[in-house]
């Protein structure tokens, strides 16, 4: 419903990560947050072009990415394809 | 009165400590070399304790509370959360009768820091620290900054903060020798579509600006404009505010190195102390 609920699902189910230790990982819970379909359906599946394009943290785009065992090379084309790339300005620094 | 005797920034990627041997071994061995400059440094001037200014990564805070800047008040910390970091887990003393002294200061000179208890001390500022004492025995004062979540405070703010916290320092006369240290940045993308990029440009012009002491371009740059330099990159404000509170005078550029193994443009900066130069500029 809120960008924030989706941050809060992402972001609670990575400390219960952590908590797990080198235990038993737990699923992501969608119980309790007050999520859209397309919401639950992108943090379950998961989606992580639809969760970047959300708007979510990138901090928490990285945790949960990390979490799934990805590599940079894995989740990088997702990014790149989630339809939400932003466009390059232009910047003081930029030599050419 | 205390004096900050040595001052320095340095990058913190994770990997540093977690995979160092990951990177090419040139580029690991000048970045470390430079590290250990500062820890013979911070012998030779017998640093008592260190002020540690970091960018947050939703350790200590989340969205539902995220200050710009919080201090930790504790006598000690634990630290790293990560247990990933190949660094030892441990409650790192601090020194609390300066931290709140920081605090106090802050707040006079019209800062509005947010107080924390029970503050964790994550690679932003453990990858740094064990470089600097693998013991993790020297007192630590931690403070995190907010440098990914807009609204941000500006660079120029972040200026301001620095001139607040060198006076700060300089004001407490519980000690005689403090270090100031800055860690994060320099360029990386996080969890976006660039992550893995680094701009070296914007590096080596963030460089140039602080071995020069004249950070007028950095200062005028927008939120959303250095943004473009990586989502992670403004961790630098933590560097801004480690030079104006040293009187933006000139830092020695140790080392630079582009790591791409580690996602990170890799940088050290050092200052000497209050008593090897000039009184800084602009301190009360």
């Amino acid at each position: 419903m809120t960008l924030y609920m989706v941050q809060r699902c992402l972001f609670d189910h990575l400390r219960r990560l952590e908590a797990a230790g080198d235990g038993p990982k737990p699923d992501i819970v969608t119980e309790g947050y007050d999520l859209t379909p397309e919401e639950r359906r992108a943090v379950t599946e998961p989606d992580i072009g639809a969760i970047y394009a959300m708007g979510t943290h990138p901090v928490i785009v990285n945790g949960f990415c990390r979490a799934l065992g990805y590599k940079r090379a894995d989740y990088r084309p997702l990014l790149e394809n989630s339809g939400a790339v932003p466009t390059p300005r232009r910047t003081p620094w930029q030599k050419s | 009165m205390a004096e900050i005797v040595m001052a320095y920034s340095a990058s913190h990627a994770p990997m540093m400590t977690a995979d160092p041997g990951s990177a090419p071994r040139e580029q690991a061995d000048n970045f470390f070399s430079a590290l250990e400059t500062v820890r013979d440094r911070a012998k030779e001037t017998g640093v008592q304790a260190i002020v540690m200014v970091t960018g947050e990564h939703f350790t200590n805070f989340f969205l539902d509370g995220l200050p710009q800047v919080a201090i930790g008040l504790d006598d000690e910390h634990l630290g790293p959360p990560e247990v990933w970091l190949q660094v030892p887990k441990k409650m790192v003393p601090s020194d609390s009768g300066l931290a709140k002294h920081i605090a106090a200061g802050l707040i006079e000179q019209g800062q509005q820091p947010a107080m924390s208890h029970g503050m964790k001390l994550d690679h932003g500022f453990m990858t740094v620290y064990y470089w600097l004492d693998n013991t993790m025995e020297l007192p630590m004062v931690p403070i995190v900054l907010n440098c990914t979540t807009p609204p941000l405070m500006t660079a120029r703010q972040f200026h301001d903060f620095g001139v607040a916290i060198g006076n700060a320092i300089r004001s407490y006369d519980g000690l005689e020798r403090v270090a100031l240290v800055a860690g994060g940045g320099l360029s990386h993308f996080v969890g976006e579509p660039r992550v893995g990029d680094i701009d070296e440009d914007f590096d080596h012009w963030f460089l140039d600006q602080l071995a020069s002491g004249d950070l007028s371009e950095i200062l005028a740059v927008p939120n959303d404009v250095l943004m473009e330099a990586g989502n992670g990159t403004g961790e630098v404000r933590a560097w801004i505010a480690l030079a104006a509170a040293m009187g933006d005078k000139p830092g020695h550029v140790l080392a630079y190195e582009p790591v791409y193994e580690w996602i990170n443009g890799m940088g050290v900066v050092l200052y000497d102390g209050d008593s090897a130069g000039a009184v800084p500029a602009g301190q009360a």
